[in-house]
Parts: structure tokens; C-alpha cells; sequence
């Protein structure tokens, strides 16, 4: 455990050193909002907010922090659901930001390499510039840095047909916290030599070490992309026609859906002209050559039909889709809308059990008297419940929530599923997560921590504690 | 220290509660773009008034004072917002609190003492030339509002637009929106004014200021405003011409117009019509004008305007339009220093050059 998280001036002098005076922040109001991210009811004060300039620098500051026993929290845009980037036991929260190069791409080997803090946004950009994309893109892609999306393995709309983050990450450049820098794979697909610290590395949420500069691979841009929406009775018959969809061998580029109240908020902010007698609503789309759509809308049409769809929809163009697709991604901020506080889960269970499980969602919300929207990708058998409160005051609103979720997580294990699919552990899901590990795992995954940091500097609280 | 600090007593805490802290805000943000920094972005200031509200930071913090006057106020961080943060709403309650007394900038005083006059507006607006009508013409028709700065900056502004709409009642008996006064400290007087020109101009008020347009219809009713470009939907004519071509034209949006009232599409349809329009990547985009802002913090106001001018003169264009006095002033004066070719004008200007036909806009 660390005792003294206040930063003797010698050490201030030295981070100013580093990093230079002005990216060394430390007043009161500056350190306020670094205080947070974008997970409710979880806070915790830094000491000082450093954003340094490039590898070197941070390996400097790991280094310092090492030796003088000083917390660091990595922080890319703070769009974090888990309460990963908050400073819970103050020290430092060591800011990407200015780390926002795009470093080459390289069309011929369909790769990009970039600096950490770089938006996954102004990636896509850059991979689209050459004809290419970047398939992960998480709700908060116009915000979130790549490098933190490889930190949290972000998944996103894309998961089913083109994977999650970790698909992606061929190379890292990695600084450790006792100051050395390491780099991980490289530009291969194919490279076996070693453990694949690229992969322990993806998901480590900066617990293990800070990841600096990222190489990830690239496909080439799909011709055509066309979304679609189907309406539905209910979340049960929208579950169900997702695994109809996929039994018909269709794998859509996108397989979303919504609750009735989650298309209120949604209908709300975007003002879409979403039917409002349907119980769920499912979001579909597939990319590729308009024979490949042509065929695979024919057969999610007729899927959705078989399981009673109210009605199905195709996107009139490209802005269209785009469209239904940002109001998606919107869902989570949209609901806030009901209420100021909006606690986000992620529950994840195989897709034969989706119906199920949302049934029992909707069991364990009627238990503990809470609101619960649902939404979700569907097609990865990856969900959000969210449940909606008036206020951050309502700390017994707060704490039926929380039973309730204690219960959804206690289910998505039953069902063969696990308690984080995409937005990670976190200081929120740590108390969770040795149901999902078991007691010998989680005590390799402190090992596997204690290697990388015996000194436990980096991101206190959270994976690896 | 600006007045005591209440917790509680600050913001509306409605509004307040209101963001749930995603980030979906910064890449709108043009302060955050300059800096990087959260704490110049929409999502840490409304942080920063959470800590002023409970009181965890003091009122006299100077991160709370730089950032209340750092922030443009353009609003773009409202129409990406999902969660819907009135964030222009808690900027003004904020500022209402911070710059009391001698906390405000000392530009901003000297603007509101000026707005005041409204006496000196008139008869300014008068010698310089705006339009107006007859007192007796204010029947129950359309009235166009002078604006209290811009009937004597720009007095050709009104006269294009009663040449264009000639139906308008111009009352020279009218006052200030209260628009200057809302977002510089005073929200109180600032309602105060936009009722009294709402009195002042009964029936429909069309204006030629994006941004007073936006006050005054959160004030007195989206329904009695009606912006210029709105009004002259499919009543413009003929072409601008430069020798035996079409113009080409881009927009800068104005902020508070695209922001707050979501009119964008209007004065783009309007430019369409008459010339050759170009769309200037990054049209909403603040151009640092932003009401006080360009006398508050020039050098901010030109690190945020340098980069649209550079867009400005790589569009090719032989005039950028602005739909608000500010927008018009900040671009005249920074093409100007950069003897750029392209000219900025009005909207009313160039619709009237459209109409009349004739080469070179009036300035």
C-alpha cells in the first residue's frame, strides 16, 4: 500500500523537468476535473496531472513515481465506464493527451502505427484517407484514444462480424514502470516468438504499464454499408430473431437493440421518427458489394419476420444509416434524460441464452423496485442494462441498484457469460470479478501484476489489486 | 471573492444535474481543441460549477475565474450532447455569479455601460444611416429588430433588408435583446431587456443578428422570432455575379443561431439560390468573436480565428457570409489583416447585391 501520496517539491521539480512547467498541472480546479471520468459515483483526487510529450517521457516519470512510491493513473479522453482512469488513491494521473500523432500508415501492409492519445476518430480518418478502416469503433469513438480503447480492449458495433479491439493490436510500444520500455510485436500477423505480451498487454487498463505508441491492423473499406431496423414486441422476440439471423448464416456488421424505454431517450435526443407502439427495436447492418447486402438484408428480413417483427426498415442512404447509428451510440448519455444518475452495466452471456437473460433482467428489476433500460449488442450477446435514478443523492435508489446488479452479474455467470464484455473492470466491476475468475486466477493475475510492478505504483485499486 | 458562496443557491441544479460526465462534448469544444486540457473542455467546466456549487472549490479559485471567461460560449457542445446539458443556460448562472462587481473584465463593463444608451443608439443608428419607418407603419405586421450595437457598426444591414423585405416595420423606439448583459454577468437585466423589446416590438421580430435572435426567443418564445435568412426563405432573387460568373460564396454559421436554434440549413439554402455556395469545412465552428470575447481575450479570440481564416482563403472564395454582426466584424477586420481577396459580408448585403444585380458589395 502506498501512505504518502503527496508529491515532495524535489519530485514537483523533477515532473516539471520532464515534462515541462505548463504540462504539469496542480491547482485545486485543475485537479478537480481530473477527479473523474465519465463513471458515476466513483471520485477520487489526484495530486498532480501530467501530460508528457512521448515515450521518453513517461518511462521518466514511471521511473520517478517507482522510486518515490507515487500512484499513476493513465488517462487518454476519460471516456472510461468503469471507473478505470479515476485516481482513487490520488498520485498522478498521467495524461495522453498530447501524445496525438499518427505516426505512418502503411497501405501496403493494411497497418497503422500512432501515438496513444490520438482519437480513434482521427485514425479511421487517417486508415480512410487509403481506402481503409479500422473496424473497432466503441460508442465513444469520436472521443476515446486509441490507446486507451487498446488499454480497456474496447469492443463497439462491429464486434460481431469484425471482432473487438484485440483483433487488431499487432505491436505496442510499452513503458514499464520502473522505467524501461519494451516493444511488443510488431507489424506481423504471424509472430510466435514469445508469450503474446501484445495481448496481455490489451485489456490491462493501465495496471501493468502505460502503452505509448500502438500498431494495429487494417481491412480494406467495404464498398457499400446499409443499416436497417426492425421493430418488435418485445427485447424476448428481438433476442430471439438475433439468433434466427445468424442461424440463416448471415454475420451483419452491426446487431443492436433497444428497449421501449431507451428508444423514448433516444427518439428524444434524435428525433429519428422511431415508432412508438413497438416494444424493442432491432438495429441491423452489413457492409461489402450490393450483391453481399442484397442477399443478407433478404435473409435478416425474413428472420425478423419469423420471429413476429412489427415491421422492418431499410436506411434510405448512407446518411440515413449513419444516423441510426450515432443515435445508438448516443443510448447511454440519451437516458440520462429520465434521470441524472444512469448506472451502466455490461453483462455479457452466449447468444443462445440472450432471451433468457434479458427476461431475467427484467425479474430482477421488478425485485429490487428499479428502473432498468436495456440495450445492447445483441449479436454478441453483449448487454448494457442501465438503470435509470433521479439523483446521485438517492443513496437508497443507489443501493437497490446495486443488489440488482449484484444479481444480473450473478446471472450472466450462470448463463456461461461474464460480468464485463467490453467496458472492463476497472474500481468498478474489481469486487465482481473473483466470481468470475475464481480465487486462483484472480491470485495470477496479482503474480502476473506484481512482475510488471512489484512497486504497485501503477493504477492502484483496480486489475491485478 | 465574487458575492458568498451558497452551496446550492448557484445553479438551477435541474440544469446542473443534468451531465453525466461522458465526453461526448470535447471533440466540439474549441477551447478544449486549443488546449487538450479537460479542464478547458464543457464536461470539466461543468465540473468546475459542481465544485463552485458544493462548495468543494472556493468561489475566488482563479481556475474557476480563468475557465468562466476562457470558455467562447458558442453552445456547440449542446446539439452533440445526448444527454441534453443546457450548457449556454449554466454558462450565463455562472457567469451571473462570477463576474460580479469588479470581478468583471473591465472590456465587458465598458459594453454593457454602452448598451445601455439606448438613447445614443438611436440617434448613432440615425446619423449613421440605419433604416427605420415611420412610427405609424408598426401596425400588427413584422418588425425588424436594429440590435443596439449593430444599427450604427452596420447601418447598411437594415437598409438592405427593408430593400429586400420592404413589408418590415423598422420602430427606431427599440431597445437591446439583453443578450450582451445575459452572457456577460447580468442574466437578470438581460431577460429584463429581451422583455422589453419584445414589448417594444409587438408581433413577429425578425432579426439580422443570429445571436440576439437566439436570446430573444429564449426569452420571449421561439414563435415571435424569426431570424433573416428563416424570413426570406424563397423570397430571394436574382445572382450575384463576378464578371461573367457566379459568385462563389461560403457561410460562417453563427453560433448561438446554429447552436440554440438550429438554423443552418436556411441561410445555406438562401446562398445556393443566388451564388455559387461552398461549404467551408468546419462552418459551425466558433470564429472567437463570440459576443465579448474578441475584447475580453483577443489573443485567444485570433487563436481560435487564424485557422478559419486559413480555411477561409484555401476555399477559393470571393465572399464569406456572416448571419451575425460579431461573426461579420471579427472576419472583416482578420481578412483584412491578412489583405486577403475574399470580402466579408451580411447576408442582407449580398442578397441585395443578388437583387439588384450589380457587381461589388457595399461595405
Amino acid at each position: 500500500m502506498l501512505a504518502e501520496t503527496r508529491i515532495p517539491p524535489p519530485v514537483l521539480a523533477e515532473l516539471r523537468a520532464i515534462a515541462g512547467a505548463e504540462n504539469v498541472r496542480l491547482t485545486d480546479g485543475e485537479l478537480t476535473v481530473y477527479a473523474r471520468d465519465a463513471t458515476p459515483l466513483f471520485h477520487g483526487m489526484p495530486d498532480a496531472v501530467v501530460a508528457p510529450a512521448d515515450t521518453g517521457q513517461v518511462a521518466r516519470i514511471l521511473r520517478l513515481a517507482t522510486e518515490h512510491r507515487i500512484p499513476v493513473v493513465p488517462r487518454g479522453a476519460g471516456s472510461n465506464l468503469c471507473a478505470g482512469t479515476v485516481p482513487l488513491t490520488g498520485g498522478i494521473v498521467l495524461s495522453t493527451v498530447r501524445m496525438n500523432r499518427i505516426l505512418e500508415v502503411a497501405p501496403q501492409e493494411m497497418l497503422v502505427r500512432a501515438q496513444t492519445g490520438v482519437s480513434t476518430q482521427a485514425l479511421n480518418d487517417a486508415a480512410a484517407a487509403h481506402g481503409l478502416f479500422y473496424p473497432p469503433d466503441p460508442g465513444s469513438h469520436t472521443v476515446s484514444t486509441i490507446g486507451g480503447n487498446v488499454a480497456t480492449c474496447a469492443g463497439g458495433l462491429h464486434g460481431l462480424k469484425y471482432g473487438v479491439t484485440r483483433n487488431y493490436v499487432l505491436g505496442l510500444t510499452v513503458a514499464l514502470p520502473a522505467g524501461e520500455i519494451i516493444r511488443t510485436g510488431g507489424r506481423l500477423w504471424k509472430d510466435v516468438a514469445g508469450y503474446d505480451v501484445t495481448r496481455l498487454l490489451t485489456g490491462s487498463e493501465g495496471t501493468l504499464g502505460v502503452i505509448t505508441e500502438v500498431t494495429v491492423a487494417l481491412l480494406p473499406k467495404p464498398a457499400i454499408s446499409r443499416t436497417g431496423l426492425a421493430y418488435f414486441g418485445s427485447l424476448a422476440q428481438a433476442g430471439q430473431a438475433v439468433s434466427d439471423i445468424l442461424a440463416a448464416g448471415v454475420i451483419p456488421s452491426t446487431l443492436e437493440f433497444l428497449d421501449r424505454t431507451c428508444m423514448d431517450a433516444v427518439e428524444q435526443y434524435a428525433h429519428l421518427g422511431l415508432r412508438s407502439d413497438a416494444g424493442a427495436l432491432l438495429l441491423f447492418g452489413d457492409d461489402g458489394d450490393e450483391a453481399v447486402l442484397a442477399r443478407s438484408f433478404e435473409r435478416i428480413a425474413a428472420a425478423c419476420a419469423g420471429c413476429g417483427a412489427l415491421a422492418v426498415q431499410t436506411a434510405g442512404d448512407a446518411t440515413e444509416s449513419e444516423a441510426l447509428l450515432t443515435a445508438r451510440r448516443c443510448t447511454l448519455p440519451a437516458l440520462s434524460r429520465l434521470g441524472s444518475l444512469t448506472i451502466l452495466e455490461d453483462a455479457s452471456v452466449p447468444r443462445p441464452r440472450l432471451a433468457e437473460m434479458v427476461a431475467r433482467i427484467d425479474t430482477i428489476a421488478a425485485r429490487h423496485q428499479v428502473t432498468i433500460a436495456t440495450f445492447g449488442h445483441a449479436g454478441d450477446g453483449n448487454l448494457h442494462p442501465t438503470c435509470v435514478l433521479e439523483s446521485a443523492e438517492d443513496t437508497e435508489g443507489i443501493a437497490r441498484a446495486e443488489k440488482a446488479f449484484a444479481g444480473i452479474f450473478a446471472a450472466a455467470i450462470e448463463f456461461g457469460g461474464t460480468i464485463t464484455g467490453e467496458h472492463g473492470v476497472g474500481a468498478a466491476k474489481l469486487p465482481y470479478l473473483e466470481q468470475r475468475l475464481g480465487t486462483g486466477q484472480l491470485d495470477l493475475l496479482r503474480r502476473i501484476k506484481a512482475a510488471f510492478d512489484p512497486a504497485g505504483i501503477l493504477n492502484p485499486g483496480k486489475l491485478g489489486s | 471573492m465574487p458575492g458568498a458562496n451558497d452551496p446550492g443557491s448557484i445553479f438551477d441544479p435541474q440544469l446542473l444535474s443534468r451531465c453525466i460526465s461522458c465526453g461526448f462534448c470535447l471533440p466540439a469544444c474549441p477551447t478544449y481543441a486549443l488546449t487538450g486540457d479537460e479542464t478547458s473542455s464543457p464536461r470539466g467546466r461543468i465540473t468546475l460549477m459542481r465544485a463552485l456549487d458544493s462548495g468543494t472549490l472556493p468561489s475566488g479559485d482563479p481556475t474557476l475565474a480563468e475557465q468562466a471567461s476562457f470558455c467562447l460560449g458558442c453552445r456547440a457542445c449542446e446539439p452533440v450532447c445526448p444527454a441534453g446539458v443546457q450548457y449556454g443556460e449554466l454558462l450565463e448562472q455562472w457567469r451571473g455569479y462570477q463576474w460580479t462587481g469588479r470581478h468583471r473584465p473591465l472590456a465587458v463593463r465598458f459594453l454593457i455601460f454602452a448598451a445601455e444608451r439606448a438613447r445614443a443608439h438611436r440617434i448613432a443608428g440615425r446619423l449613421r444611416g440605419a433604416a427605420h419607418t415611420p412610427a405609424s407603419a408598426a401596425a400588427s405586421g413584422p418588425s425588424l429588430m436594429l440590435g443596439c450595437f449593430e444599427r450604427s457598426l452596420f447601418p447598411g444591414v437594415s437598409r438592405s433588408t427593408l430593400a429586400l423585405a420592404p413589408e418590415l416595420a423598422v420602430p427606431g423606439r427599440q431597445g437591446c435583446c439583453g443578450a450582451l448583459h445575459a452572457h456577460n454577468g447580468e442574466p437578470e437585466r438581460g431577460r429584463q431587456l429581451a422583455e422589453q423589446l419584445g414589448a417594444e416590438l409587438p408581433g413577429q421580430i425578425v432579426s439580422t443578428s443570429g445571436g440576439c435572435a437566439a436570446y430573444l426567443a429564449g426569452v420571449i418564445g421561439r414563435d415571435r422570432v424569426t431570424e433573416l435568412s428563416e424570413y426570406l426563405q424563397g423570397k430571394v432573387a436574382g445572382q450575384v455575379r463576378i464578371g461573367d460568373r457566379r459568385a462563389r460564396v461560403t457561410l460562417q454559421d453563427s453560433c448561438h443561431l446554429r447552436n440554440g436554434l438550429g438554423v443552418w440549413r436556411e441561410p445555406r439554402a438562401l446562398l445556393g439560390a443566388v451564388a455559387e455556395y461552398v461549404e467551408l469545412p468546419g462552418a459551425g465552428r466558433c470564429c472567437g468573436a463570440a459576443g465579448t470575447y474578441a475584447l475580453v481575450r483577443p489573443r485567444d479570440s485570433r487563436r481560435v480565428l487564424d485557422p478559419k481564416l486559413d480555411q477561409i482563403e484555401a476555399a477559393g472564395v470571393d465572399y464569406v457570409v456572416a448571419v451575425n454582426p460579431g461573426c461579420l466584424r471579427q472576419l472583416r477586420q482578420g481578412l483584412r489583416r491578412r489583405k486577403s481577396a475574399v470580402r466579408a459580408v451580411h447576408i442582407a448585403d449580398l442578397l441585395r447585391l443578388a437583387a439588384s444585380g450589380g457587381p461589388g458589395a457595399r461595405e
